[in-house]
């Protein structure tokens, strides 16, 4: 089933921050959302997955950092209820032992709070949260900034392997070119609250035409730049 | 030159740094690298004198790193500042402190090659862009013509475009300044295009220190492959032809 949502917009404080912006998601589809810091591509991801949601469509969200989805007082078991709660599962209806192997997180103990587990750990949990109610789309938000470049790989590739085995589609939202080059293969590159291109991302990075989408391009790399 | 002579260093019971040694000379960069928790923001502590080596010496040119005036830039700009007064105040407020004089052609020089208008200065840290803001921590840190700055992962804030504008400013400052620049880093790709040597730690311990290129192709331990192969996963890195 496609995710369609059509004229989404949001305006703060008397300014608009996202001009009506219409997206359209496949099953299976994997998805860019870049642009530079304050481009609209967070309001986007929030309008957008508000407005599915209304539609009655399963959608999850992924925040940048696990402290925004985990409350330190409250057990990782306590966090896990409260998401089946949630999605109106009864206890135990979720496949918290596939989910939970396909993420490598076996090993961490429910009874502990968020802070007893590493960073990468608490991640990979907030992942399997929002895998749990097989969603139509997840939208993830800048979701390995807040990770060490090994914990980091490893979590983009274990979510590359659960969304494979399923029909989700996939929202990645990031400012780098370089990730989004390796794990999806259409792009939206979005500027000043507007989405300026659309296109794969193979033409986004070999020919981008918006000037957002070039500098985009030009600085993918690290090593693509003169020093 | 900063010399990190075989330091331990201790975080209550367990041993943050193992046995550390490194030089990084006026002028150069040092990169270092490594997973969460492997003893990177303790080595700055350390640095810094905020933390006291249970074993071994740091010292520059011989002498104490404080009377070199070591600088830090932090990660977070924008929580850098105290977010109630002008931008202005907390640039000033460790040159006052340390009764030192700094002359308007310094200033000028600074923020022109910073990119920043000095009006800028006079405005509160939630009323400059995120880039603009590490800019001015940058320009904080070089106000007292530091021999050392200690960067603290000063990019992971910014997006990409501006990470790399700002990578550019920081090293024209070095050439300009002659600064010795250490570098914590997640950012692999930075590390590689940016510094002479990148020392990467794990559990404490320095793993292996070696060149950009020898990190890019052949690293020579299996958790430097590990690292330089997450790096091309996320597309910090391309692949070695």
């Amino acid at each position: 089933m496609t995710l369609s949502a059509h004229g989404l917009s949001v305006v703060r404080a008397g300014q608009a921050i996202l001009y009506p912006t219409s997206v359209c998601v496949s099953p299976r589809d994997r998805i860019g959302l870049v642009g530079a810091s304050g481009s609209g591509k967070s309001t986007l991801g929030h309008a957008l997955v508000d407005d599915l949601r209304m539609q009655g469509h399963v959608v999850a969200y992924v925040p940048q950092s696990p402290d925004e989805a985990l409350d330190p007082l409250w057990s990782m078991a306590f966090h896990w209820r409260e998401a089946e709660k949630a999605l109106g599962l009864r206890p135990g209806a979720a496949d918290r032992k596939t989910l939970f192997s396909a993420l490598k997180i076996e090993g961490g103990d429910l009874r502990k709070r968020p802070w007893a587990w590493s960073r990468g750990m608490q991640q990979r949990f907030v992942i399997a949260m929002a895998l749990m109610g097989r969603p139509n789309l997840v939208v993830l938000d800048e979701p390995t900034s807040a990770l060490d470049p090994v914990v980091a790989a490893a979590t983009m590739q274990l979510l590359d392997h659960c969304l494979r085995e399923s029909d989700t589609a996939m929202i990645l939202i990031t400012h780098d070119l370089g990730l989004a080059a390796r794990h999806v293969s259409q792009l939206m590159v979005m500027d000043g609250g507007r989405i300026v291109e659309q296109a794969s991302t193979e033409d986004v990075l070999e020919h981008p035409k918006a000037p957002a989408s070039k500098a985009l391009s030009a600085h993918r790399n690290w090593l693509a730049l003169p020093c | 030159m900063l010399k990190v002579d075989h330091v331990s260093v201790k975080r209550g019971a367990s041993v943050a740094l193992k046995d550390v040694s490194f030089s990084l000379a006026a002028g150069k960069t040092l990169a270092v690298v490594g997973e969460s928790g492997a003893g990177k923001s303790t080595l700055i502590s350390a640095i810094l004198g905020l933390l006291k080596p249970a074993q071994g010496s740091i010292t520059w040119a011989g002498a104490p790193v404080r009377l070199c005036r070591p600088a830090l830039v932090m990660q977070e700009p924008r929580s850098a500042f105290n977010p109630t007064l002008p931008l202005r105040h907390s640039v000033f407020e460790a040159v006052k402190a340390r009764k030192l004089h700094v002359g308007d052609a310094r200033l000028d020089r600074l923020c022109k090659g910073l990119e920043l208008e000095r009006d800028l200065l006079d405005r509160r840290p939630a009323a400059v862009s995120i880039g603009q803001a590490q800019r001015v921590g940058i320009l904080r840190a070089l106000i007292a013509a530091p021999s050392l700055v200690l960067f603290d992962e000063p990019l992971s804030a910014l997006d990409a475009v501006t990470q790399k504008h700002t990578a550019k400013l920081i090293a024209q400052l070095q050439k300009e300044e002659g600064f010795a620049a250490l570098i914590v880093t997640h950012d692999l790709g930075y590390a590689v295009a940016h510094a002479d040597e990148i020392a990467v730690l794990k559990s404490g311990q320095i793993e292996e220190v070696s060149t950009p290129q020898d990190f890019a192709v052949a690293p020579k331990s299996a958790y430097c492959r590990v690292l330089r192969d997450a790096a091309i996963a996320l597309g910090a890195l391309e692949p070695a032809e």
